[in-house]
C-alpha cells in the first residue's frame, strides 16, 4: 500500500503530467482520513436551500463530510447551520429529517438550545449546577463561515477559508444558470421537496468526477435514450439546440470548480422543448425568450452539469438538479438531491419536472441507476491488491486547453477545452484533481488563494 | 435529433450510415451493446478505410438502412 | 490487539515446536491485510479448469484473494488470465460468471479488450485522444504466471515465485491422485459444470486447515454417518479399505503442502464400492483395476484430502472434488468448490456422481455443513477481547513424524506421520502454519526457495 506523504500527492499520486493518478486516492483509507481534514473541514459546502427553511423555527438537517448539521432559521429570521451535536456529551440534539422547533433539546439529559444556538435550558441549573456553568460559552457550535447566494445555503467550518464568492471567483455565472429562474429572474428557483438521500457503495470522488464533465461515460445511458424518459418522448433530455451548439469543457484551475457547458451561435431559433405537455412547452418557450432578451450574450450559454469544489454538483437543465457527494468512509457515498424548480411556475409544470426529475435522477431514476451501477463496481475492482498498483488513465486530451475561448464575440471565464469535434476530454477531471492534491498538500489557506498558475503550468507539460 | 439506434439488434449484413457520411456493413455484432465490427463501403473523409474491418462505436451510428 | 511484527510471526504468534497458534492470526484485520500482500500476492492459486473453456472466446470469472480475474482462452487458443478492472476507471469489465466472447467491453466508458487482454476499442481514439493513446501499454493487466497442469489453470502474481512444478516440489504426485482418471490416467478429468460458490463467516484458515487433514473432527459427522449417505447407502463414503491399509500424513515442510493418504497392503484387492449401482460399482472395479496395473506400486496409493498451499483444498476419491477459500476479509470466506468427474465415464456415472458429490459437500451438503457450524462459531467465539488471549493447542503427535517413510516396499515422499495406530495427529496442520508464518515473515522469494539454498550449497 502506497503510503500517503512520502511521495507526495503530486507526482506520487496524481500525476497530471503524465496524466495518471493512483487508485489509492479512492481506496486507501488513510487518504481518506486526511480527506476529512484538509478538504472537508476547510472547502465550501452545500447545506441546503432556504425555501426549506421559510420560517423561524424551521430546520432541515443535513451534513457537512461526515458530520451532521442542523440549518435552521432563528426567531429574528437568521439562517444558521449547527453541528449536531450537544455540546454536554454529544447527542445528537435533533433527530428529524425536517421540521420546527422552539428549541432543540437534548434527549440523553436535556441540554436545550434555542434555533440561534443558545445554551438555554439546562435541568439543575441551580442545584447542581450552583448557577455557576457559564452557558454563554456552551451553545451549540457554529459554522464559522456561512453564504445565502440566491436560496443556497453554502458553509465552512475553517474562519480562513476566503469568502464564498470568492472562493467561487469566475464560476458564478455557470451556477447561477441553475439558480436562476428559467426567464433569467435572479434566483426565482426553490426546491420540489423533499430531496432524496441514499448509500452507494463507492468512494464520494467517482460521482465528484462523473458530474465534473464525464461525458464520455454517455454510451452507459444507451438503454435510457433507448427506452425514451425525455420530456418530449425521446431520448433522455431535450437538446436539438445543443447540435447547433459549441460544447465547452471549462475548468477554473485556482478554484477547482469545472462544467460542461454548450455555447449557441448568435442566433438560433428555439427549438420545441417539453412535448409532451403543451402547457409545460409553453411555460418553457416563453422563459426562454425571456431568458435570451433578458441576459444577452449569456443567454446563449447552456449549463449542462458541473462542479463546484469539492463535493457539489450541479445538472443545470434537463433535469434541473443539485446534489452533494456526502463521504462515508472511503468505500461508502452518501448522495443527496435537491430538485429544483422555478418559484413561479404553474402546478402542472411542477408536477411535470418532478415526475420527469425523478424518471431521471435519484436511487430509482433510470439515468443515475446506470451510473451507480459503474461507480460501484469500479470501486470494487480497484481496491485489491493487486488492482491499486495499476493507475487510472486521465490523458484524454491533455494539452488542447485554450486560455481566453472566444466564440462569435462571446469570451467564454476560465480555461476550455472545445470538445465539438473532440466529443470528449478529461481536462475537467484533471481540473478536479489538481485541485485536490493541492488541498491535501497546502497546510494554510495561504497557499491556496496565492493565486499560483501552478495548475496550468503542469498541463501545459 | 435522431432516435438513438439500438445496435444490439443489428445483424450481419446490415448496413449502417457514420458520422460524417462514412457508410459500413455488420461483419458481426459482439452484443455488448457499445461495439460492433463491421467493414466501411464508403468513406468520404478518408478513402484509405474502404474496404477495412474495424470496429465500430455505437455512437457513431447515425442511420440504419436496409440489409444488403 | 498483537502489533503483527513487533514479536515476528515466529515464535510470538505461531509456536510451532510448543504446539500453539495464536488466534491472532484468524481474527485480526492488520494481519489479515498483511496476508493479502504477502501471501495472495506471491503464491500460486487456482483459478479454473480448462475444461470450463474449451472454445476460443470462452471465459469464467475468477478470483484470486479478494480479487476478480478472468480466466479465458484467446482466438489463437491460448489460455489467459486476467485482473478484472478496466484500466481506464478500474469498472468490472466483465460482469458475468461465464460464457463466450470476442471482447470484453467495459460498461462504463466503452474501452474494450480482445480475449487476449489488448486494448483493441477507444471510444473516440481520434477525436478526444488525438491517437496520442498509447493502446499497447492500457492492455488488461495480466497476470504474469500461469500454468496449465492436467487441465487445471494456476496463477500466481509474482514475477520472483518459482515455476508451479517447483512450487509443488514432488507434492505433485499427491496431485494427480485428484487430477488422473480412476483408471490411472493422465489428467483423464473434467469438471462436472457449475461449480458452487457460497459465503461463510470465518476467517479462510478455518477451512484450510480442516482440508489439511483433520480427521480429528470426524466426531462432529457422526449425524452424516448414521443416515447413510454413502455411495453403497451406509456410512457418508465406502470406507472399508481404509481398515485395511496404513494411514498417514504426509508433509512439505518447505513447501507448506499436505495431504492424508492410506496405503494399502502389496497384494490388497480392493473391496466393492458404489453398491447403490450396478453400473457404477462396476464401472471403478473396472478402473481400480486398470489403475493397480497401470501404476503398479503407486497404485496402492489412495488420497484423502489435502492442501496445496495456501488455500487450494484437494478432496482426491470420495467426493472427488478441488476447493478454494478464497478470502473476503479477515472474518468472512467464499468457497468455491469444483467437481470432478473422469471425463471418459458413461453419462449414468457422471449422473451417479453428481448427485453423490452434492449429497455431501457444498452449501446444501451435509457433510459440510457440520463443517461450516463449526468454522463459523470457532471463528465468532474467537474474536473477543478476551477469547483472542488463549492461543489454540496444535501439539498433537508433536515428535512422531518420520523422514523415508516406508511400507512394504513403497517410500513414500515427504515427511510421515502413521497415525494408523495414533487415530490422528495434528502433524499437518503444524506444517500449514510453519508455511503461512514463513511467508509472512519473509521479504522476497529467495528466502522461501529454502530448497534452492539446500541444493546451491551442495
Amino acid at each position: 500500500m502506497a503510503s500517503t506523504n512520502t511521495t507526495g500527492y503530486r507526482r506520487g499520486l496524481v500525476d497530471l503530467g503524465k496524466g495518471q493518478i493512483s487508485r489509492e486516492i479512492f481506496v486507501n483509507d488513510e487518504i481518506y482520513q486526511e480527506e476529512l481534514e484538509r478538504i472537508f473541514a476547510r472547502a465550501w459546502l452545500l447545506v441546503g436551500h432556504e425555501s426549506q427553511i421559510p420560517n423561524p423555527g424551521d430546520f432541515f438537517v443535513s451534513s457537512m463530510g461526515e458530520e451532521s448539521v442542523i440549518l435552521c432559521r432563528d426567531r429574528a429570521h437568521k439562517v444558521h447551520v449547527f453541528l449536531n451535536s450537544c455540546r454536554h456529551r454529544g447527542m445528537k440534539v435533533c433527530r428529524y429529517d425536517e421540521g420546527n422547533a422552539a428549541v432543540l433539546t437534548c434527549p440523553y439529559h436535556g441540554w436545550s438550545y434555542s434555533t440561534d444556538g443558545r445554551l438555554v435550558g439546562v435541568p439543575y441549573f441551580r442545584e447542581a449546577y450552583h448557577g455557576s456553568l457559564d452557558r454563554s460559552r456552551w451553545g451549540l457550535a457554529e459554522v464559522a463561515q456561512l453564504c445565502l447566494y440566491k436560496g443556497t445555503v453554502w458553509a465552512s467550518w475553517d474562519p480562513a477559508a476566503p469568502p464564498f464568492l470568492e472562493y467561487l471567483g469566475d464560476f458564478l455565472p455557470y451556477i447561477d444558470l441553475t439558480l436562476d429562474a428559467w426567464d433569467g429572474s435572479d434566483g426565482g428557483t426553490e426546491i420540489l421537496s423533499g430531496i432524496q438521500k441514499w448509500r452507494v457503495p463507492c468512494n464520494w470522488k467517482f460521482p465528484a468526477e462523473n458530474f465534473s464533465g464525464d461525458s464520455y461515460h454517455n454510451i452507459s445511458h444507451r438503454s435510457v435514450d433507448l427506452a425514451g424518459i425525455g420530456p418530449s418522448g425521446s431520448g433522455r433530455r431535450d437538446m436539438p439546440e445543443l447540435l447547433m451548439a459549441r460544447k465547452l469543457h471549462i475548468a477554473f484551475p485556482e478554484h477547482g470548480h469545472q462544467t460542461t457547458s454548450y455555447l449557441l451561435p448568435k442566433e438560433v431559433a428555439l427549438p420545441p422543448a417539453y412535448q409532451h405537455s403543451s402547457v409545460v412547452s409553453e411555460y418553457f418557450r416563453e422563459c426562454e425568450e425571456a431568458r435570451r432578451n433578458k441576459r444577452g450574450d449569456w443567454g446563449r450559454m447552456i449549463a449542462l452539469v458541473g462542479e463546484v469544489f469539492p463535493n457539489t454538483a450541479f445538472l443545470a437543465r434537463q433535469p434541473r438538479t443539485l446534489a452533494a457527494w456526502h463521504p462515508r468512509g472511503a468505500h461508502e457515498t452518501e448522495v443527496w438531491r435537491w430538485f429544483l424548480v422555478d418559484r413561479n411556475a404553474p402546478a402542472e409544470v411542477k408536477d411535470f419536472l418532478r415526475q420527469y426529475y425523478i424518471r431521471y435522477s435519484g436511487p430509482g431514476g433510470m439515468t443515475e441507476q446506470d451510473d451507480m451501477e459503474n461507480w460501484n463496481y469500479a470501486h470494487a475492482a480497484s481496491r485489491g491488491t493487486i488492482a491499486r498498483r495499476y493507475p487510472y488513465n486521465y490523458e484524454q486530451g491533455t494539452g488542447t486547453e485554450i486560455e481566453n475561448y472566444e466564440w462569435e464575440s462571446f469570451r467564454v471565464p476560465g480555461v476550455v477545452c472545445d470538445l465539438t469535434r473532440a466529443k470528449s476530454s478529461e481536462h475537467n477531471l484533471r481540473n478536479l484533481y489538481r485541485r485536490w492534491a493541492e488541498f491535501m498538500e497546502a497546510d494554510r489557506w495561504e497557499e491556496l488563494t496565492s493565486g499560483r498558475r501552478l495548475g496550468r503550468a503542469e498541463a501545459a507539460e | 435529433m435522431s432516435e438513438p439506434v439500438n445496435i444490439r439488434l443489428l445483424q450481419p449484413g446490415t448496413r449502417v450510415v457514420l458520422e460524417g457520411g462514412a457508410t459500413a456493413e455488420i461483419v458481426s455484432n459482439p452484443q455488448d451493446g457499445v461495439w460492433v465490427f463491421a467493414r466501411f463501403l464508403t468513406s468520404p473523409d478518408d478513402p484509405d478505410r474502404i474496404g477495412s474491418e474495424e470496429m465500430v462505436f455505437a455512437q457513431e451510428i447515425v442511420e440504419v438502412g436496409e440489409a444488403s | 490487539m498483537a502489533t503483527t511484527r513487533k514479536d515476528g510471526y515466529r515464535p510470538g504468534l505461531v509456536d510451532i515446536s510448543a504446539g500453539q497458534v495464536s488466534r491472532e492470526i484468524f481474527v485480526n484485520e492488520e494481519i489479515y491485510r498483511e496476508e493479502l500482500e504477502r501471501l495472495f500476492a506471491r503464491v500460486w492459486l487456482f483459478v479454473g479448469h480448462e475444461s470450463q473453456i474449451p472454445k476460443p472466446g470462452d471465459y469464467f470469472v475468477s478470483g484470486m484473494g479478494e480479487e476478480s480475474v478472468i480466466l479465458c482462452r484467446d482466438r489463437a487458443g491460448k489460455v489467459h488470465v486476467f485482473l478484472n478492472s478496466c484500466r481506464h476507471r478500474g469498472m468490472k469489465v466483465c460482469r458475468y460468471d461465464e460464457g463466450n466472447t470476442p471482447v470484453f467491453t467495459c460498461p462504463y466508458h466503452g474501452w474494450s479488450y480482445g480475449t487476449d487482454g489488448q486494448l483493441v476499442g477507444v471510444p473516440y481514439f481520434r477525436e478526444a485522444y488525438h491517437e496520442k493513446l498509447d493502446r499497447s501499454r492500457w492492455g488488461l493487466v495480466e497476470v504474469p504466471r500461469t500454468y496449465l497442469y492436467k487441465g487445471t489453470v494456476w496463477a500466481c502474481w509474482d514475477s520472483a515465485a518459482p515455476p508451479f512444478l517447483e512450487y509443488l516440489g514432488d507434492f505433485v504426485r499427491y496431485l494427480d491422485l485428484t487430477l488422473d482418471g480412476w483408471d490411472g490416467s493422465e489428467g483423464g478429468t473434467e469438471i462436472l459444470g457449475g461449480i458452487q460458490k457460497w459465503r461463510i463467516p470465518c476467517n479462510w484458515k478455518f477451512p484450510a486447515e480442516n482440508f489439511c487433514g483433520d480427521s480429528y473432527h470426524n466426531i462432529s459427522h457422526r449425524s452424516v454417518d448414521l443416515v447413510g449417505i454413502g455411495p453403497s447407502g451406509t456410512g457418508r463414503r465406502d470406507m472399508r479399505e481404509r481398515q485395511m491399509a496404513r494411514r498417514l500424513q504426509v508433509a512439505f515442510y518447505e513447501r507448506g503442502h499436505q495431504t492424508g493418504v492410506y496405503l494399502f497392503p502389496k497384494d490388497q484387492a480392493t473391496p466393492p464400492s458404489y453398491q447403490h449401482s450396478p453400473e457404477v460399482s462396476e464401472y471403478f472395479a473396472h478402473c481400480e483395476e486398470e489403475r493397480r496395473k497401470k501404476r503398479g506400486e503407486w497404485g496402492r496409493l489412495i488420497g484423502s484430502p489435502g492442501e496445496i498451499f495456501p488455500n487450494t483444498a484437494l478432496h482426491p476419491r470420495q467426493p472427488r472434488t478441488i476447493a478454494v477459500w478464497h478470502p473476503r476479509g479477515a472474518h468472512q470466506t467464499e468457497v468455491w468448490r469444483w467437481y470432478v468427474v473422469d471425463s471418459a465415464a458413461p453419462q449414468e456415472v457422471k449422473d451417479f456422481l453428481r448427485d453423490y458429490y452434492i449429497r455431501y459437500s457444498g452449501p446444501g451438503g451435509m457433510t459440510e455443513q457440520d463443517d461450516m457450524e463449526n468454522w463459523n462459531y470457532a471463528h465468532a467465539a474467537s474474536r473477543g477481547t478476551i477469547a483472542r488471549r488463549y492461543p489454540y493447542s496444535y501439539e498433537q503427535g508433536l515428535g512422531f513424524e518420520t523422514e523415508n517413510y516406508e511400507w512394504q516396499g513403497l517410500r513414500i515422499p515427504g515427511t510421515v506421520m502413521d497415525i494408523t495406530d495414533a487415530k490422528s495427529s495434528e502433524h499437518n496442520l503444524r506444517n500449514l502454519y510453519r508455511r503461512w508464518a514463513e511467508f509472512m515473515e519473509a521479504e522476497s522469494w529467495g528466502e522461501l526457495a529454502t530448497w534452492r539454498l539446500a541444493r546451491a550449497a551442495e
